[in-house]
């Protein structure tokens, strides 16, 4: 066992250190303030990530052929790792990078890979992803929006909702239902939606959570041609179980809340309230769960970069982090209230609207919690 | 960033677990119903295939004294495994073993005493040891699972031990973490097999999914101190030394409190092994300051004084 790093990895993490450091404004904290998917950070993102591209890290790890460097599996956990923590000045773009492009490598026809790839290996294209629905949440099969074919095109209606960077986004990775009944995973499709088809209405969802990030979208008559589909009809559950294998794991959430618990430690010291032993324990608490929260993520990273399969370390390690999140949003909560007011303490707000989210999105906790009850323990199921 | 154990360390593991898969290694109840079982054969075995000295061989190193520590904690039998594979392998070889280690005042009940042949005692002007004559010590009764002893005021013989305080302090937090993480897993593995087998309301107990999502919660905190623990071990990095320890501390409160829940009545009887892990656990949580010192000492290595 060795937990340090490679020269290598040492090297590229202070690449994208450096980089971030002559990019991001002194204030890009008040910019990524409302969220990933807010009008400030997504305009941010249009300008940094084309500049990224440029230095080459935007995509290191994809291959070369579309615009990568053949990178590893760490260098690309490190780029994600230090974006989080930093505020994640890639909006919404970090989904591109992670997993839309490389599934449309993967699975795409040629010309979906020619027209949408070079846009995302740019920095350039804002995507969405249209899969959850009102009736359709944690139990995502249970989706109901259909694709009815008609001729060389498919006519979809339904709605989608909880959808994340909608209001801004090019182009909508969005699951449809092509036969069966709600539960039956081998009737979906994956359909390439261009988000100013006629049809397509989009509306925000006031949210705890920032600006603009949520949404209803709802699809009437939205006619898109039948090469908008990626891969075969009913393929769309094999598809995304894969494409979503390596981003089960999650975003480092831990990063940016040891950088938020320093800053309200740093806080508290300016202020003269960092004397008692309560305090300074629960500092202690929050910054133990989000080291135990690391620990466990990077062994589900390593598993992968060993070209293993992986078992439930991504499940246990989601747990961890969600808790690391709250620890850190807790304390900030209980021992400095105040900077929860106002616009002062914009790291502080950014935090706590991603850690009360952290359970939610992408695989609720307790969906974590069934999966390592069964796989991992073997619980049986019940009666 | 490896987390594969290295070659050396995969064969020291996998002796390793078909000595503690051997007979000497299971559960009974001892003949006068105390709360512990100590595994002399065992011992022996370990002790003559140079396990305890782990820590001195580069090759393996903290890491696997630790991960033997773990291991050994598991177990329903009891083995004085923490001092003899860390204090005593990296500082005291010499001395008789088993080794019990006494933090603070000398006049308090300490485990392994009554069995142990010598103790070093960790004190903020040094760190020492001594050969435990007969008449020594006086056992005690106890609630925890160890046999516990005091110092009988009789005159030893101390010799000072060429190590810190302060590092003498992290290598036993890690060492104390590691029986924490190797309990509670061993807890977790019976109390797993219990809901498995045992069947109410025409279900087993474990199907419900009040206790799977606790246990879920439970393994996360386990693996995740595991882990804090193995990284800690691997350079004995001061932040990573409170942090495992502080961690593993906290949580085990918690995960203790879930495991006699669900073993129910059977968990409280001394015919079932539980009490050998809780009962290890709710004195090693209070070791070095316990879970608040610890989580204490982590800001103050962290962030400095106020």
């Amino acid at each position: 066992m060795e937990f340090g790093w490679t020269d290598r990895e040492r090297a590229f993490r202070a690449r994208v250190r450096d980089f971030l450091h002559r990019e991001l404004p002194a204030d890009f904290d008040r910019i990524a303030r409302h969220g990933p998917g807010s009008r400030e950070q997504t305009e941010f993102s249009l300008d940094f990530c084309p500049k990224l591209a440029e230095a080459g890290l935007l995509v290191p790890h994809w291959p070369a052929e579309w615009g990568g460097h053949d990178g590893t599996v760490w260098e690309h956990f490190i780029l994600g790792e230090e974006m989080w923590a930093a505020g994640e000045p890639r909006g919404a773009q970090y989904m591109n990078v992670n997993w839309i492009g490389p599934t449309i490598m993967r699975y795409g026809s040629e010309e979906q890979r020619q027209r949408y790839i070079p846009p995302m290996a740019a920095g350039k294209a804002i995507w969405c992803q249209g899969f959850s629905e009102p009736n359709a949440g944690s139990d995502l099969a249970a989706l109901r929006t259909r694709a009815e074919r008609d001729g060389d095109h498919y006519v979809i209606n339904g709605s989608k909702i909880w959808t994340s960077y909608a209001g801004l986004a090019d182009t909508c990775f969005l699951l449809a239902r092509t036969s069966g009944k709600p539960g039956d995973r081998s009737g979906i499709a994956i359909l390439l939606v261009p988000m100013d088809t006629p049809g397509i209405d989009v509306r925000p969802i006031p949210s705890l959570i920032g600006h603009g990030d949520i949404h209803e979208v709802f699809f009437t008559d939205v006619r898109v041609p039948v090469t908008a589909r990626l891969g075969e009809e009913g393929a769309a559950w094999s598809i995304i179980t894969y494409s979503l294998a390596n981003e089960r794991v999650g975003i480092p959430r831990y990063e940016l809340s040891a950088r938020a618990l320093d800053g309200m430690v740093r806080e508290l010291k300016a202020r003269g309230e960092f004397g008692g032993d309560h305090v300074r324990q629960r500092a202690g608490r929050a910054a133990a769960a989000c080291e135990a929260a690391r620990m466990l993520v990077y062994r589900a990273v390593d598993t992968r970069a060993r070209g293993q399969k992986l078992g439930t370390e991504a499940n246990i390690a989601r747990i961890a982090v969600i808790k690391a999140d709250a620890a850190v949003s807790d304390f900030g909560l209980d021992f400095l209230p105040d900077t929860y007011s106002g616009e002062d303490h914009p790291l502080n707000l950014a935090h706590h609207e991603r850690a009360i989210v952290a359970g939610i999105a992408a695989g609720a906790a307790e969906i974590q919690l069934e999966i390592v009850a069964r796989r991992h323990l073997e619980l049986p199921r019940g009666a | 960033m490896r987390f594969e154990a290295n070659e050396d360390q995969t064969t020291f593991l996998s002796v390793l677990d078909q000595m503690m898969a051997s007979d000497a290694a299971l559960w009974r109840h001892s003949p006068d119903w105390r709360r512990y079982d100590l595994a002399p054969e065992l011992d022996g075995m370990l002790e003559e295939n140079g396990f305890y000295e782990a820590i001195a061989e580069e090759t393996l190193g903290a890491i696997a004294a630790v991960a033997l520590i773990d291991r050994a904690a598991r177990l329903p039998v009891t083995l004085e495994v923490a001092a003899s594979s860390m204090l005593h392998a990296a500082h005291a070889p010499d001395l008789p073993r088993p080794v019990a280690v006494i933090d603070g005042p000398l006049d308090r009940a300490t485990r392994f005493l009554p069995v142990a042949k010598s103790v070093i005692h960790i004190a903020d002007g040094g760190v020492r040891a001594a050969l435990l004559p007969e008449g020594a010590v006086t056992p005690t009764e106890s609630i925890f699972a160890y046999p516990m002893g005091v110092l009988s005021g009789a005159a030893l013989d101390w010799q000072a031990l060429p190590v810190s305080p302060e590092a003498a302090r992290d290598q036993w937090r890690i060492a104390i973490a590691a029986e924490i993480t190797g309990a509670l897993q061993g807890a977790l593995d019976a109390v797993r097999a219990h809901v498995v087998d045992r069947r109410q309301f025409g279900r087993p107990l474990g199907s419900f999914q009040s206790m799977q999502h606790r246990l879920a919660e439970d393994v996360a905190a386990i693996e995740g101190g595991y882990w804090l623990v193995m990284r800690a071990a691997e350079d004995f990095d001061p932040v990573a030394v409170a942090a495992a320890l502080g961690y593993v501390q906290d949580a085990a409160t918690a995960i203790v409190y879930d495991f006699h829940q669900f073993m129910g009545a059977m968990g409280i009887t001394l015919e079932h092994p539980l009490h050998r892990w809780s009962y290890r656990l709710r004195l090693l949580k209070s070791a070095l300051g316990g879970a608040s010192g610890n989580l204490g000492l982590l800001a103050e290595r962290r962030w400095g004084a106020a």
